[in-house]
């Protein structure tokens, strides 16, 4: 079971290191892919199938297949998006950074597994049954109002996308 | 057995990352990928302790920020498509117009 996290878990800050360092846009867009497989995988360990499917479908199918499209669109064929300057001390400081984030959040939540009281699972916990009824129940405003703001982005990708804006 | 530690330092160094990227790269479609690194670390976390603490609100939580997410890359890309009109250039340094 723990093989299992280690995998993934691996993978996945693998996968985002070389998101973060790849050269170019595309291959980026391809860490990016393996960093969402890799949490889908994650999400099934965490009795969240819902959710893997939704991260295989969403992320991995619209959202990223829509970066994909505009890195295609905005990189005229042949033209190689222009080297990254190497600047080591700006990127040793946003190295520092991310370290530092990394420590303090760690050590933040250090002991936070006794704390959390591990709770024995409810009958049927992470179908998507259940999913269903607590979303359109308990957070049916929720999912009204989130309806609006897609409505909102989709209206404003429209306009933005226009010829003369 | 993975404990809720584990997968709240795997979340942090996912964001971490993503924050460096973010704060790093000068490639306006690579801050977007950083950005949604970020709120994938946000679900692992979110999902995390729904499955710790046995609640499955959680989990709706990340439908949200799903929803979020591509409502953000959707006006985004939207707009850096409107930029790259004006500026042929997706490097952010390129983008000094406003700049004082």
């Amino acid at each position: 079971m723990d093989l299992y996290f280690w995998v993934f878990a691996s993978m996945s800050v693998l996968a985002g290191l070389f998101t973060i360092a790849a050269r170019d846009a595309l291959p980026s867009a391809m860490g990016l892919l393996t960093v969402f497989i890799a949490l889908a995988g994650l999400y099934l360990h965490l009795h969240a199938p819902l959710i893997a499917i939704f991260q295989v479908a969403i992320y991995a199918g619209a959202i990223l297949i829509l970066v994909v499209f505009v890195i295609m669109l905005l990189m005229a064929p042949g033209e190689r998006l222009a080297a990254i300057q190497a600047n080591v001390s700006y990127r040793g400081a946003g190295a520092l950074l991310g370290l530092c984030l990394i420590g303090l959040i760690a050590v933040g939540t250090k002991g936070v597994s006794e704390i959390v009281s591990m709770k024995a699972l409810p009958e049927g916990f992470g179908n998507p049954s259940m999913f269903g009824d607590l979303l359109f129940r308990d957070f049916l405003l929720h999912f009204e109002v989130v309806s609006v703001l897609l409505l909102v982005a989709l209206i404003g990708g429209i306009y933005l996308c226009k010829k003369k804006l | 057995m993975a404990s809720l530690t584990h997968y709240i330092v795997l979340s942090s160094i996912l964001f971490g990352l993503g924050t460096v990227g973010f704060c790093t790269r000068r490639n306006a479609l690579i801050l977007f990928m950083s950005i949604e690194l970020m709120l994938n670390a946000v679900n692992l976390m979110l999902v995390a302790f729904s499955n710790f603490m046995g609640d499955m609100a959680g989990q709706v939580m990340v439908i949200f920020i799903f929803a979020v997410a591509a409502a953000e890359v959707a006006v985004g890309l939207a707009i850096l498509i409107a930029l790259f009109r004006h500026v042929r250039e997706v490097d952010i340094t390129k983008f000094n117009v406003l700049k004082w």
